[in-house]
């Protein structure tokens, strides 16, 4: 086992740097800047039933460190994907994790069932988390007895490795975080955006058509590495893949720390294509220099002998 | 190929106030860049702008390894790029984009191009293209005032026809929007054979009716606030009358005017 092999449940990967669904298109978009082979899996847009327009523009704005965006899971839908898509990526290569959404229960279920008999998917992510959309996306994350009949109904309806995606908007980020592991799913990714709003000041309207979006980048880095280590804390035998923020080698070891056992860099994409592929050298180079495994530096952060406010239950 | 480039400003031009030239040391992009085709820039190691910006490449000279961007100062980036001193490096994405299309055009025939404002910035690649083509070409060249005509001089000895300014205060050339010029044109007998056009959405959206009314095929540079500039995050698209939208980095940003939904914008 390499220094920079993981082990999320039945998931493998040949290290923990991934990139996050929304972020990476379908990973061809990316092949001229990254060697799809060398990062550890790259989460696909989010794959529907069918092909989706997505909302009307304006759909993006940059914020302070951040962006909003309000895309609307716009995609190819799941058969194209299978067919035009996925072909190339197994000649790249790639450690595929496919992100699937969809308005009901049964799309779910339909778009994972599609997904089955495909070559070259290594897990699947369940979006419930996405705020950008009228029906499903959120409305399932935001329930915990929605999210476990959404993730039961899933669960038996696939052999592979199951992600499922987690909203920073919920109610109770562990409630949601436990129901969706009594579910059965194998690992948890978290966060999703959170759900924000620009409005132009001159015009009195949002910037986006949608009316708000959601809120992604460096400005959500310390809320996300906050739930990570919440979530590793309450359920400490599940495995994470930690997002929000990621755009360097010490973004990583953060949410290592904070007991993400993988992370998705996401926004950072967008402003340097090659992110991705840079960190897992660099992570390579820290875990030589400090003779250590990526393994062992997972949940650190629990293990340094500090109280963490809010833990005695002290908050405001 | 497009690549992430190290790209060295070399000097900067002003025309006026926020409006200027800046030009870099970059000879993999002057290669390969086509006119009407962008790079995504960006100033390392900065929070605010935290997205690159896109900027047309106005003009590439592949012998000396420099490329040059027109720029109007309107927001952080660009006024990032305003005060960067000479000699800082930069990183540009690029080429991206589709471009003008210039090869179908027969030796003599002519042509139209109409800039809004710093919509000019495209224009002066596409006119080295056409001059190398032995195609004609009109210039029509809009702004709000004078001070915004000042890009006029980058064109100076570029354009091989007649160049037409127009402002909407009057202050030089004709008085009102450049789409008026050109239709004043065309009422007149002007015929071309193909407007190339860059500049803000309500050009657009006048111009598509006056090149609509007198038949004559058009290519515009459309410009949506663009988070990537090559189709991963699907931010920048515009509405289509072939498909609900039309992504303007990767799928344009040159686009017939046909396949956008005017009534949709």
């Amino acid at each position: 086992m390499s220094a920079l092999e993981v082990r999320l449940g039945p998931l493998t990967l040949r290290n923990p740097i991934t990139t996050a669904s929304g972020t990476f298109g379908y990973g061809l978009e990316f092949a001229d800047f990254v060697d799809l082979a060398k990062i550890g899996g790259l989460c696909t847009k989010g794959l529907s039933l069918k092909p989706h327009a997505g909302n009307a523009p304006p759909r993006i704005c940059e914020t302070p460190a951040g962006m909003l965006n309000a895309i609307g899971l716009q995609n190819v839908g799941v058969e194209e994907f299978v067919t035009e898509k996925l072909p190339k990526l197994r000649e790249l290569r790639a450690t595929v994790i496919a992100n699937v959404w969809g308005d009901l229960e049964e799309d779910y279920v339909t778009v994972v069932r599609a997904l089955e008999g495909a070559e070259g998917i290594a897990a699947v992510e369940l979006n419930i988390s996405c705020p950008n959309v009228q029906r499903g996306g959120m409305l399932f994350g935001n329930s915990p007895d929605a999210t476990r009949s959404l993730v039961s109904q899933v669960r038996a309806a696939t052999e592979r490795p199951l992600i499922v995606k987690l909203s920073p908007n919920a109610p109770d980020l562990v409630e949601s975080a436990r129901a969706a592991r009594d579910a059965g799913a194998d690992i948890l990714s978290l966060v999703n955006t959170f759900v924000g709003m620009v409005i132009d000041p001159e015009t009195a309207k949002p910037r986006t058509s949608f009316g708000t979006g959601g809120l992604s980048g460096p400005a959500i880095r310390p809320l996300a590495v906050r739930m990570v280590y919440q979530v590793h804390k309450a359920l400490p035998d599940t495995p994470l893949m930690g997002i929000g923020g990621i755009s360097d080698l010490s973004d990583v070891l953060e949410f290592l720390a904070a007991g993400a056992t993988a992370v998705q860099v996401g926004t950072a994409n967008f402003k340097d294509p090659g992110v991705s592929g840079r960190l897992v050298g660099e992570l390579a180079g820290y875990c030589e220099w400090k003779k250590t495994t990526v393994a062992a530096l997972v949940g650190r952060a629990h293990r340094a002998a500090t109280k963490v406010g809010g833990e005695a239950g002290a908050e405001g | 190929m497009k690549a992430d480039h190290r790209a060295t400003l070399l000097r900067r031009h002003f025309f006026s106030h926020g409006l200027f030239s800046v030009t870099f040391r970059c000879p993999d992009l002057a290669a390969a860049v086509l006119p009407g085709q962008f790079a995504m820039v960006e100033v390392p190691d900065r929070m605010r702008p935290y997205l690159r910006r896109a900027y047309s490449v106005a003009d590439s000279n592949p012998r000396g390894g420099e490329i040059e961007l027109l720029i109007k100062t309107i927001g952080p980036g660009t006024a990032t790029l305003e005060v960067l001193p000479e000699g800082s490096t930069v990183r540009l994405l690029g080429p991206l984009g589709n471009s003008f299309s210039v090869g179908d055009l027969g030796s003599g025939s002519r042509v139209a191009i109409v800039a809004g404002g710093i919509g000019a910035a495209p224009f002066p690649l596409l006119l080295a293209a056409l001059r190398a083509a032995s195609v004609n070409c009109d210039l029509y060249l809009g702004g709000r005032n004078a001070r915004e005509l000042s890009i006029r001089t980058r064109f100076d000895g570029l354009v091989p026809g007649e160049t037409i300014l127009s402002s909407d205060d009057g202050s030089l050339g004709e008085k009102g929007f450049v789409t008026e010029a050109l239709r004043r044109r065309f009422d007149a007998g002007s015929r071309y054979a193909r407007v190339f056009a860059c500049g803000p959405m309500p050009m657009f959206a006048a111009l598509a009716g006056v090149v609509g009314d007198a038949g004559v095929p058009a290519e515009f540079s459309t410009e949506a606030d663009m988070g990537c500039g090559f189709g991963a995050c699907l931010g920048c698209v515009i509405p289509g009358t072939e498909k609900a939208f039309l992504v303007s980095c990767s799928e344009g940003p040159i686009l017939a005017p046909e396949k956008i939904a005017w009534n949709r914008l």
